[in-house]
């Protein structure tokens, strides 16, 4: 398989941000899910991977946006906050996959995910301290919110997210990133 | 269908729906900094007052607006709890253990609820009554000013009106495939933490699949059809506002100024 188009990263970005509203839906039936599981982290995340920075950006800031047209979650206090935050999380994966080259793709995917997973979180946690709760934020409450509760969705989505791409791209729905040479 | 997304278009012939998609998305820009401007209780009585006027006009009835809020009645009932138990103020009902129940943690809990409840109903509104053609018009209208610092608003808009029109149809797909998936015993209720990751796994991939599938399938059809990146000088389209939109707007603007005064 060829490199993607421009018209096809379009249209799985739509797909991306659509899922963004969609799975935590999904999500929401099975107990205490969306706060383990983080659904709506994952297509914004996997866009960044597959589709680069700009779109991966694009979804991060949209997605949360229909989301809380569509369902009403996020609420509007917090939509701001995490709009940055996943912002943040698609620019990065993008950035860091576009100049990472391992000649593993296993290896690429992970140093992107987890680069892209502390940088959303460094941001998220610096818009809070610096505008959406300036004063009254603490690193103690950071490193709890971001690291501690949210553990168990961190170590899901670093299982989960390669799991996906490697069935898209066995399904020859992505590009492989290394294409084997006959 | 039990969980299709409460903002899905719902075709009409009401005042709301024969709107300007821009106009529409202005006022309810205006309404929404109104709503969050307010912090008297005559002012969230005005708001009320305008949606439900509003909800009527639209013909959708308010068991259709309402339908968002109705879902998330214990997620509102926590924030008042919550609110109620741990404000930090002087004037307490009543104490016991940690908790501090008193009459401004209410009030406050009370304002949060509103604030979000009003926000989901506009939402709602603006949602139902537009369709996604005219919904992707407006926000590329809206996101004109971004074409300076080089934004391809047209791009943007028409990924925004594909991914509108996406969220049904994934919609329908991931609820057939989480009934299939607990058809054949994922146990998706477990307390352990391993077999909740081991369960998600058959959800979340292939709804990840069907989606990636049908963007594929579409991506080829509008490629085959032509479409291609817009690049260059894109002339901004004009738009004709007709005197409803512009009462609308007007309406709008009063509402805002009233909830700044009271």
């Amino acid at each position: 398989m060829k490199k993607l188009s421009y018209v096809k990263k379009a249209i799985l970005t739509a797909a991306c941000i659509a899922l963004c509203v969609v799975l935590p839906m999904a999500f929401h039936a099975i107990p205490n899910a969306g706060n383990i599981y983080c659904p709506m982290h994952m297509p914004v995340l996997l866009c960044g991977l597959v589709c680069g920075w700009p779109f991966g950006l694009l979804c991060g800031a949209a997605g949360p946006l229909l989301s809380s047209l569509f369902t009403g979650m996020p609420s509007m206090a917090y939509l701001p906050s995490m709009i940055i935050e996943l912002a943040a999380y698609g620019l990065t994966a993008g950035l860091v996959m576009r100049f990472v080259h391992t000649k593993r793709a296993m290896a690429d995917l992970y140093i992107s995910l987890i680069a892209a997973l502390l940088a959303g979180r460094i941001v998220a946690g610096a818009s809070r301290a610096l505008i959406f709760a300036s004063g009254s934020y603490s690193m103690e409450a950071w490193i709890t919110s971001y690291f501690v509760t949210a553990l168990p969705g961190l170590l899901i989505q670093l299982i989960l997210l390669p799991a996906i791409a490697f069935a898209l791209e066995k399904a020859r729905l992505i590009p492989a990133r290394y294409p084997r040479t006959a | 269908m039990s969980f299709l997304p409460t903002g899905s278009y719902r075709e009409g012939d009401s005042v709301l729906h024969r709107m300007d998609a821009f106009c529409k998305l202005l006022c309810t820009i205006l309404f929404l900094a109104g709503v969050i401007l307010s912090d008297s209780f005559p002012g969230y009585g005005l708001a009320a007052g305008c949606l439900l006027a509003v909800t009527l006009v639209s013909h959708l009835g308010p068991g259709t607006a309402l339908r968002g809020v109705k879902r998330m009645w214990l997620f509102f009932c926590l924030i008042l709890l919550m609110n109620t138990a741990f404000f930090e103020t002087e004037q307490i009902w009543w104490e016991w253990w940690i908790f501090r129940f008193s009459a401004d943690g209410f009030f406050q809990g009370l304002q949060v609820v509103l604030r979000v409840a009003m926000a989901m109903v506009l939402g709602n509104l603006l949602m139902s009554t537009t369709s996604p053609l005219e919904l992707a018009g407006a926000m590329e209208s809206l996101l004109y000013p971004l074409k300076l610092i080089g934004v391809p608003v047209r791009d943007v808009a028409m990924i925004l009106g594909v991914a509108i029109q996406f969220i049904p149809t994934f919609s329908e797909e991931a609820e057939a495939i989480r009934k299939a998936q607990t058809a054949r015993g994922a146990r998706f209720e477990s307390r352990k933490l391993s077999e909740k990751a081991k369960s998600v796994v058959p959800l979340v991939v292939p709804v990840f699949l069907a989606a990636f599938r049908r963007a594929d399938e579409l991506a080829m059809a509008m490629e085959a059809r032509g479409y291609r990146r817009t690049k260059g000088k894109i002339s901004k389209r004009r738009r004709h506002l007709s005197r409803r939109d512009g009462i609308g707007l007007l309406l709008c603007s009063l509402f805002g100024a009233a909830e700044i005064m009271l």
